[in-house]
């Protein structure tokens, strides 16, 4: 007689499979009852952790920052939901939407005057006197995570890089790459002209001439005729004297919805 | 107290009519608002519109910019359909501009007269306007033309009379 074949041989086979198998559940329910232990212990570090540090996270920017390098590394998103965790143990979530509420306030007063654009510089400053001088610090980081979350949400927001910053675009006018490497090339004096673009970009005269027509239209751009030489194209979000002034009564009024 | 000016007021394309029209709309009503402030904070009552072109108002020298006479004209066109601008001649040549309207200047005018105590007391136009009594108050210097329609804003709601006198007109406070 051969072994391990017949039908001996197989149904001793089975007979130890299932024995594993139900080795392997009964380690399985082990396993499960360890985590949840473990979940148990890690949970209520991450209380300590959040109650401790929750009002670090109101206060300082700094912290902030470093927080939310720590998520990004362990692969969380602490805004990914207005709800959940993160929002409600942390209070992350109300400090970044109260600032997109305040930005989008800022933007708004502002439209009238820059056409929808503004560097973040001047809207550091401006949310920074909204807040007065009691209230919590926020930094320019704080300011593109908000803008980020904003941009997500759909409400027009975007972020344009020039000069080594941003400027932020608060309505959705169509801004292509052309009008973008524009405002760069005219972020340094406030203003261009077709000459400019065509001797700094190396484009046709009507490229040039097709841009700056469309970021008039769009209410971004100034025309000025009385310069010497080429008329020139400025920029009310570029132009830095306007930083400082507030929007008057006369302006508020002027505002459109 | 020197006179603060807008930040368009340094922005050079705010001398240029803007081509884009509801960038123009905007332009427009900066230009007026900075317009009626200026006068009222140096009291001007009329302006020339030759002479406009060369005052501070219309010319910036520090930035090199000044508004061309079409642009003058078309925002007094607007400051007329707002009611604070008359011509005074055909040609339009010479404007009344009126920063205050002559309804608010009788109000003041008759405030002063009733906190005085001097209700039922006349008035030579000159009084009002030129007189020691009136040094400190606001309508003082006031135009004689200005001053002669307030009055008639007011006799027109029965608060005064305006008599003819011998050597001018005068007017009667209620």
């Amino acid at each position: 007689m051969r072994r391990g074949v017949g039908a001996g041989a197989i149904a001793k086979k089975k007979l130890a499979e299932a024995k594993y198998k139900e080795r392997g559940t009964v380690l399985a329910e082990d396993q499960i009852v360890q985590m949840s232990k473990q979940l148990e212990t890690f949970k209520t570090h991450l209380e300590e952790f959040a109650s401790k540090h929750k009002q670090e996270i109101r206060k300082s920017s700094q912290f902030r920052v470093q927080f939310q390098e720590m998520c990004a590394t362990i692969g969380v998103d602490p805004l990914a939901s207005g709800k959940g965790f993160w929002a409600e143990m942390l209070g992350v979530g109300d400090f970044y939407y109260e600032l997109g509420v305040q930005i989008i306030e800022v933007c708004l007063a502002l439209k009238h005057r820059n056409g929808g654009l503004i560097t973040l510089d001047e809207l550091h400053q401006r949310v920074l006197k909204g807040r007065g001088k009691f209230a919590q610090d926020v930094s320019q980081d704080d300011l593109v995570r908000a803008i980020k979350k904003l941009k997500a949400m759909g409400n027009g927001f975007g972020m344009i890089p020039v000069g080594g910053s941003y400027l932020v675009q608060s309505v959705p006018a169509e801004l292509n790459m052309d009008h973008t490497v524009v405002l760069q090339l005219a972020e340094k004096k406030g203003y261009v002209t077709i000459s400019e673009i065509k001797d700094g970009l190396n484009w046709e005269r009507e490229r040039a001439s097709h841009v700056l027509d469309h970021l008039l239209k769009e209410g971004l751009a100034w025309l000025d005729s009385q310069a010497e030489g080429d008329p020139q194209y400025w920029f009310p979000a570029l132009f830095s004297e306007l930083a400082s002034r507030d929007v008057t009564p006369e302006e508020a009024n002027q505002m459109t919805p | 107290m020197s006179f603060e000016w807008p930040w368009q007021y340094n922005f050079p394309p705010f001398f240029t009519l803007q081509p884009n029209v509801d960038t123009r709309q905007k332009q427009l009503a900066a230009w007026c608002s900075l317009a009626l402030s200026y006068c009222r904070h140096r009291k001007l009552y009329t302006l020339d519109v030759l002479e406009a072109q060369e005052s501070p108002l219309f010319n910036n020298k520090k930035i090199s910019r000044k508004l061309s006479v079409e642009a003058i004209q078309i925002i007094f066109e607007e400051l007329r359909k707002k009611g604070n601008l008359e011509w005074m001649d055909k040609n339009k040549s010479r404007c009344l501009i009126m920063w205050r309207r002559p309804e608010e200047w009788g109000k003041l005018i008759y405030q002063w007269v009733s906190k005085s105590g001097m209700t039922n007391s006349v008035f030579t136009l000159y009084e009002l306007s030129n007189g020691d009594d009136t040094e400190t108050e606001e309508f003082h210097g006031l135009e004689e033309g200005m001053l002669l329609r307030s009055l008639q804003a007011l006799q027109t709601e029965g608060r005064a009379e305006i008599i003819t006198m011998d050597d001018g007109k005068g007017v009667k406070f209620f």
